[in-house]
């Protein structure tokens, strides 16, 4: 939603995105990223279907009146709890192409929902609902595998919009993450040079990401990152994306250096 | 308690049959039929370079009784048949013979004892001597002849001599007595000398807590090592028979040595009995000084003026000294006994008594074959030492010991106390920071999320209700919300990232009002005058100021400043809206900037307003 509109604000900063014109290029990275509906250049694009799981009824009901209201977007199904989720991924004859899962759900964790989503449908993306999109739920959902998250206070239109954008390769990130992300990044490489023997096992932000993820922490847009940089929007929104992927593998990582430290493991 | 003083019994046992053992030995030797005993010789004297003529002696031959303590030299000549020709090694015993001696055979030299002509040198004549002879030296009639060198004082002469098969001389109750005193004397030397220096190691290792609240050494202990190192010296002279200096000077060592043990011995009893910090004590120092001065002094008169009477006389004093102590500490015993004090009143008793026959039989019946009897009492006197020391060197590791328990157990119970201090500091910090956590929330709460909630209940129940008024102040409390929570993640000084934060909640409502952002802000350092609340405070501020413009400004760019430089931090929000009243600055601005100690500079006209916040540096 934040990322939709700061576009918008791109756009009438007189910032051009590069996204929203060059369909071509969003779609080969569409097709390397997934198993989307297979379009062609020109070709009107089959509708993405979405699958939410949220235990407030009137949530569920506001994010499938959004869905259902953009042409894009296909509603696949609304589940309360976690164990209605396992059920409907056991059952489906759909491919859902969009989770969109509340972290607190009666029965567990939505974390627990984006795992199983992921080893049944790995080609679908995850998008974390969040009241407040602060940096504790969100990191934690990054690291558990999600692409992006949306407020719960957004527009209508905003949540499909989130949806699209995601899935045209763009992922939201906060600057108050950015900088947890840096911050948190510096302690582990740190960590690594001195106890972690093959520094492959903890994969490099590339020069250009921590430049990225500077200037998103210290506050710039991604139009005017692009512009600082010379770099498209699109090349900027890649970045970001290589993040999340590098975000998700550290938290693994870290987990089985954890266990190793603890002697969990041999 | 019973088996420990059931061993002091034996022990004590044991070294009273020694010297009874060497005593029945001179009349019981009927036993061995073989062994001739002479006691009869031809003498012909030379003192002074004076020669006597010859005459018959019975033996013992005194020297210094018959010479009056004179130095000389004398021929003595004795003469024995066998009734058969010898067949077995023969050996010939004396019980006494020097101070230096040759002993010849049948005009053969058998042994040599000493130099006969360094006088005041050797002395021989200490311990019993042996010699082997051999069977062809003897015949039916045999001449045996000494040369005898003695020094004045020095309890030289000639005993009796006996001769006869090798095995049976051995088995005769004098060699045996004289054996038992020869290796009594080693093991009490030896005794003594272990046990003086126990007492030494204590003294030189030990520090005790005076009366004065000052550490020093235990004074007893060193009473207790010089008496049982004197003592050691004083037996083990029986074995030495090249003293390291000449006759007499050595025999006043020897009596320096013995009045050192009694002056230890005394200081050593008057400190066990309790009396160390009375003016008897200091009676007692002059005393024992006396002693030893006295003892050195007469030991050396009476060897210059070949007078042993004055030596008798000291010794006797002494002796009559030492009754009269133990008089004084046996009535002390009686009234307050104590382990200690029997133990020492008993040994006291003992010796003393030994003491004075000793003193009766040496000095004044002058019998030369007389061994004292003190060399073996006085081992009492070394035991009942050993114990008293080893037993306070026990109570006081105890009391050490017992210090460090009582340290320790203090140490613990003081860090404890440390410990629940500090966690009960720690908690009312904790407390402490709870509360100020809760106010601040509770603020935040009342001035941002709950003001705004009213308002819209206000809105909303006015007749004049506006759908978009009430969205906004919704809108409003929501962003707030998300500010506070973003400001709890924020570590305090963080500018930058406040400021990011602040756009990327605020830049989609702005987008929404259409008023384009200009982001003008450098980087920034961290500003560390900046606490959690002065970061709430600028944040609500700057909010404030954004807010107004998106109500009130009608404008179509709002552009964030944010620089540093000596002066300090200045931020500043730039619209080109329609402006206002500049005199009439928002009163939660006015208050946050107080709070902030910060310089708030607000300028207004049509197409630029500015609201800067200046933080200066210091």
């Amino acid at each position: 939603m934040w990322f939709a509109k700061s576009l918008q604000a791109s756009h009438e900063h007189g910032i051009t995105s590069s996204l929203g014109g060059d369909a071509a290029v969003a779609t080969c990275i569409l097709q390397a990223m997934s198993s989307a509906p297979v379009t062609g250049v020109g070709a009107s694009p089959e509708p993405w279907c979405v699958l939410a799981v949220e235990d407030d009824p009137r949530a569920l009901a506001f994010f499938e009146a959004s869905v259902r209201s953009s042409p894009a977007l296909r509603w696949l199904a609304g589940l309360g709890t976690v164990a209605d989720a396992r059920g409907w991924m056991a059952t489906t004859q759909d491919l859902p192409h969009v989770l969109l899962v509340d972290l607190g759900l009666p029965d567990g964790s939505g974390v627990d929902v984006i795992r199983a989503m992921a080893a049944r449908f790995p080609a679908c993306e995850a998008l974390v609902v969040s009241v407040f999109g602060d940096e504790e739920s969100v990191l934690a959902s990054i690291e558990a595998g999600a692409v992006g998250y949306l407020h719960k206070d957004s527009a209508p239109e905003d949540i499909a919009q989130t949806i699209l954008e995601l899935k045209r390769g763009a992922s939201p990130i906060s600057p108050m993450i950015a900088r947890r992300v840096l911050a948190k990044y510096r302690s582990l490489r740190t960590a690594a040079a001195l106890q972690v023997p093959d520094p492959a096992e903890v994969p490099l932000l590339s020069t250009r990401e921590q430049e990225v993820l500077g200037l998103i922490a210290r506050g710039f847009s991604y139009a005017e990152i692009a512009r600082l940089q010379g770099l498209s929007v699109h090349t900027v929104q890649t970045h970001i994306k290589n993040l999340y992927a590098k975000l998700a593998v550290h938290s693994k990582n870290e987990a089985v250096f954890e266990a190793t430290r603890l002697g969990l493991l041999p | 308690m019973s088996a420990r003083l059931a061993r002091w019994a034996a022990g004590l046992v044991l070294c009273l049959l020694w010297p009874a053992a060497a005593v029945s030995a001179a009349t019981a030797d009927k036993a061995a039929p073989g062994v001739k005993v002479l006691r009869a010789a031809q003498v012909q004297a030379e003192v002074r370079g004076r020669r006597e003529v010859w005459r018959t002696v019975n033996l013992p031959y005194h020297w210094d009784r018959v010479h009056r303590n004179r130095p000389g030299t004398a021929l003595i000549e004795a003469r024995f048949d066998l009734p058969q020709r010898a067949e077995e090694p023969y050996t010939l015993y004396f019980p006494l013979i020097g101070n230096a001696a040759e002993v010849w055979l049948n005009d053969r030299l058998l042994v040599r004892y000493g130099e006969l002509d360094a006088a005041n040198q050797d002395d021989f004549g200490k311990i019993a001597r042996q010699v082997a002879v051999p069977p062809s030296l003897l015949g039916a009639h045999n001449v045996l002849r000494v040369q005898l060198r003695a020094d004045g004082g020095r309890r030289g002469g000639l005993s009796e001599m006996y001769i006869g098969p090798a095995a049976q001389v051995h088995a005769h109750a004098v060699a045996r007595a004289g054996a038992v005193r020869y290796s009594g004397s080693l093991f009490l030397g030896a005794f003594s000398l272990v046990v003086g220096f126990i007492a030494l190691m204590c003294w030189a290792s030990q520090r005790v807590v005076g009366p004065d609240g000052r550490l020093h050494r235990e004074t007893l202990y060193l009473a207790a090592g010089l008496a049982e190192l004197c003592w050691s010296v004083r037996v083990f002279d029986a074995m030495i028979e090249h003293p390291p200096v000449d006759w007499p000077l050595w025999g006043v060592l020897m009596t320096g040595a013995y009045a050192g043990w009694v002056c230890g011995v005394l200081l050593f009893c008057h400190r066990v009995a309790g009396w160390a910090h009375g003016r008897s004590m200091r009676f007692m120092n002059g005393a024992a000084l006396t002693i030893l001065a006295t003892g050195l002094l007469c030991s050396a008169l009476s060897f210059l003026w070949y007078r042993p009477v004055v030596l008798t006389a000291w010794l006797g004093t002494v002796s009559l000294c030492a009754v009269l102590y133990v008089l004084v500490f046996g009535i002390a015993t009686l009234r307050r006994p104590n382990t200690a004090r029997v133990l020492l009143a008993a040994a006291g008793v003992l010796n003393v008594a030994v003491g004075v026959r000793d003193w009766v039989t040496i000095r004044l019946s002058q019998d030369l074959g007389a061994v004292t009897w003190n060399r073996y009492v006085s081992v009492v006197f070394g035991l009942a030492l050993l114990y008293i020391v080893l037993q306070r060197f026990h109570e006081a590791s105890g009391q050490a010991r017992d210090l460090l328990t009582t340290l320790q157990s203090r140490v613990a119970a003081r860090e404890h106390e440390l410990a629940s201090t500090y966690s009960r500091l720690e908690s009312a910090a904790r407390e402490q920071a709870r509360t100020h956590e809760r106010e601040r929330i509770l603020r935040d709460m009342h001035d941002g999320v709950g003001a705004h909630l009213s308002a819209a209940i206000r809105q909303l129940q006015s007749d004049r209700s506006n759908p978009d008024e009430v969205l906004r102040t919704l809108r409003d409390s929501m962003d707030q919300l998300k500010l506070s929570i973003d400001a709890m993640q924020l570590p305090a000084g963080d500018v930058q990232g406040m400021l990011a934060g602040l756009r990327y909640r605020l830049e989609p409502r702005l987008a929404g009002a259409g008023i384009a952002l200009a982001w003008a802000v450098d980087e920034l350092p961290a500003w560390p005058r900046l606490d959690a609340a002065g970061m709430r405070h600028l944040q609500f501020l700057l909010f404030e100021a954004i807010s107004n413009v998106l109500q009130h400004a009608h404008a179509r760019t709002l552009r964030l400043e944010a620089a540093h430089s000596d002066e300090g931090l200045r931020i500043a929000v730039v619209d080109d809206g329609v402006g206002f009243d500049e005199t009439r600055i928002p009163k939660a601005m006015q208050v946050r900037a107080g709070a902030l100690g910060a310089d708030l500079q607000l300028a207004s006209g049509v197409g630029c307003t500015t609201v800067a916040v200046l933080l200066p540096m210091h």
